[in-house]
């Protein structure tokens, strides 16, 4: 339960209680009635609304021509949404799955990334290419994985995962408004994992600003993402069983950081576990261990510890281990104590 | 052609059995998936069985078949046996991929299977790769890369083409083209003829994929040009799909033209063989009930074998 959820379902004047899927449709539908430039495709968006229904509802209201279908062809997609930011749209580039973006990573990578820097500023490529991401939905090798860190090493991307229904849609609509490409990441574990309450209308979280999830004394888990929820549960299991006090830092964007949120805090506890579930090496938690290492190292009490992913590829069968959960979780906390 | 002059009893057999095999195992596979005692997504290939089998009946085991996603019916039709598929799906260690692979990724070297990608038209080069080794070693065996009609709008298909086109490689490309990307029709993902595009760069072919006699003509053709070292084949077969893109219910889309009576290649292959006299009423009741038991035997088979051990994944 975070602290955006309802256990009534009965929302406060105006809100309205939605899931995470729902707020990211109703952020697209937002900005779709505010600018008549933003429009979105990819694979199966249009009549059949998404293959997880996001963008269920948007060709029937905003026509073929805002809300359409593209052929299987990733390269294709993205190459033509930077034609189209360039020259003055706001396209939303659907990619059914992360694990099918690589087609198109040459044209993120070398396009998109680069056009503001390359023209010496002349234009940006105000784009978001939107994918759900990650395990947990059985879904093996290549409807699974958590890609994160090959765009946050690619200057020029901003890369956003929100964990809350209420970010998804802030965060979408800061992402459709941002003068860059943005790469927003969708935890498809939880679209549809709790309820909570959504501000209707106009509702915007500015990118590179954490948020802090449940505040404590003792530790720092910082996490993002569908690893959100069950490091609360994890915060309240370490509190139950070990009496520690749990800091939740849910990163929300991971390029920009929100360095500062995240270094007061581990300077506040002097222990950090990082929980991500992409493969552990050269994953997001390590430039974030090299971050705590570079600018507050004498503040740590205790090594800082990593929970993630294992070094192979996705697991089918064993997904339950593979993925980072509350057990694990609470060893790394214990293992920040035992120093 | 003459087909009863030239269809020999075994051929007959052979390629009914496989498509029993393979229709069976999918309505099976159908039947229990909602259960959830299978570890992994599956895409069925019910329609869709003559397109696999009447190109299998020329294929060796030395030849090498790339498949994509929908691989259950091409792998049990190169000889994929059925309790690796069932142990595979089932997610246990005696699966043909050791559990590492699931659905999608279905393995048996010994059957000249290598493998498949779920992701759309990423093994079309593979195929084009195993059929350079075979060049450039002087083997004998012959590469095919399968996919379906939406593969061709990736950039790699026409990479692929080219490729094969200018080295003049063994390969076939078979396009098992049911007429649907997931739920979009052909007519909304391809502004281009397939066929004529493949013209450009080969020996095309074109079959009924309702219809495993026409697939078994056509690629009997086909794989002679491969082994007689004059160049790549592009094959297609027109087929339909009778269930969803995923999962174990049947496809539910508004005027899909599917006619199950009409367009079933198995009704299609069993008239044509009690018409010609080649088989009796009395050996198809046999084989069907053959397939069952041979289903239920790898059911068995899958539940009693182990899961993976947790320690293959490296604990730190």
């Amino acid at each position: 339960m975070t602290a955006t959820e309802t256990k009534t379902g009965a929302a406060t004047p105006g809100t309205k209680v939605m899931t995470l899927l729902e707020a990211i449709t109703d952020a697209m539908r937002t900005e779709m009635r505010n600018d008549d430039r933003v429009c979105v495709f990819g694979e199966d968006v249009g009549k059949k609304g998404g293959v997880f229904g996001a963008t269920m509802g948007l060709q029937d209201e905003f026509g073929e021509k805002r809300c359409f279908d593209t052929p299987l062809s990733e390269c294709g997609i993205i190459g033509a949404g930077i034609g189209m930011a360039v020259y003055g749209m706001r396209p939303i580039a659907e990619i059914q799955f992360l694990d099918f973006i690589y087609p198109a990573f040459d044209q993120i990578v070398s396009e998109a990334a680069k056009m503001r820097y390359r023209s010496g500023g002349e234009y940006t490529c105000p784009m978001v290419i939107r994918s759900p991401y990650g395990g947990g939905i059985r879904g093996g090798h290549y409807h699974s994985q958590s890609s994160e860190a090959y765009f946050c090493h690619t200057p020029g991307l901003k890369v956003v995962i929100p964990s809350t229904p209420a970010d998804a849609k802030g965060l979408l609509i800061a992402s459709i408004r941002d003068e860059d490409p943005v790469m927003f990441l969708e935890p498809k574990r939880i679209y549809r994992h709790g309820k909570g309450e959504v501000p209707t209308g106009e509702h915007v979280v500015p990118l590179g600003k954490a948020r802090v999830a449940r505040e404590g004394s003792d530790v720092t888990v910082l996490c993002y993402g569908s690893m959100v929820p069950m490091c609360e549960q994890a915060a309240d299991e370490a509190m139950q069983l070990g009496n520690r006090s749990v800091e939740v830092i849910d990163l929300r964007t991971l390029v920009p950081l929100d360095e500062q949120t995240v270094l007061a805090s581990v300077k506040k506890t002097g222990r950090c576990v990082i929980v991500y579930e992409a493969p552990k090496t050269c994953g997001y938690g390590a430039e974030l261990a090299a971050l705590i290492a570079e600018k507050c190292i004498e503040y740590l009490e205790g090594p800082v510890v990593r929970v993630a992913g294992f070094d192979t590829p996705f697991p089918y069968t064993l997904e339950p281990l593979y993925m980072p959960d509350v057990k694990r979780v609470v060893a790394g906390i214990e293992k920040t104590f035992v120093w | 052609m003459d087909r009863k002059a030239t269809l020999k009893r075994e051929d007959g057999l052979w390629m009914l059995r496989r498509m029993r095999l393979i229709r069976q195992t999918s309505e099976r596979i159908a039947r229990l998936y909602p259960t959830n005692v299978m570890e992994t997504p599956v895409h069925l290939c019910i329609g869709q069985e003559a397109v696999s089998v009447g190109l299998c009946r020329h294929l060796r085991d030395a030849d090498k078949m790339f498949l994509g996603h929908r691989t259950h019916g091409p792998a049990l039709a190169k000889g994929l046996p059925l309790p690796k598929l069932m142990a595979e799906l089932y997610g246990r260690t005696t699966g043909c991929s050791h559990a590492f692979g699931g659905s999608m990724h279905l393995i048996d070297l010994e059957h000249g299977l290598p493998g498949s990608s779920a992701i759309i038209g990423g093994s079309i080069a593979l195929g084009c790769g195993a059929a350079l080794a075979a060049q450039l070693g002087k083997n004998d065996y012959v590469g095919v890369s399968y996919f379906g009609d939406a593969a061709t709008n990736a950039g790699v298909f026409y990479e692929s083409m080219n490729f094969a086109a200018l080295r003049k490689l063994p390969v076939l490309f078979l396009c098992e083209d049911n007429g649907y990307s997931n739920v979009m029709p052909k007519s909304a993902h391809s502004a281009h003829d397939i066929v004529s595009v493949a013209r450009q760069f080969m020996t095309t072919l074109q079959a009924d994929g309702t219809d495993v006699l026409s697939v078994y003509e056509h690629t009997g053709e086909a794989v002679a040009q491969l082994r007689r070292g004059e160049g790549p084949v592009f094959l297609h077969c027109a087929t339909k799909r009778w269930m969803k893109h995923q999962g174990h219910e049947a496809c539910d889309i508004v005027d899909n033209g599917i006619d199950r009576e009409r367009d079933c290649p198995i009704r299609k292959l069993e008239a044509f063989l009690l018409k010609s006299r080649l088989i009796t009423p009395a050996e198809l009741a046999q084989i069907e009930q053959a397939v069952e038991a041979e289903i239920d035997a790898a059911i068995q088979f899958a539940e009693s074998s182990p899961f993976p051990d947790p320690s293959l994944l490296e604990v730190s």
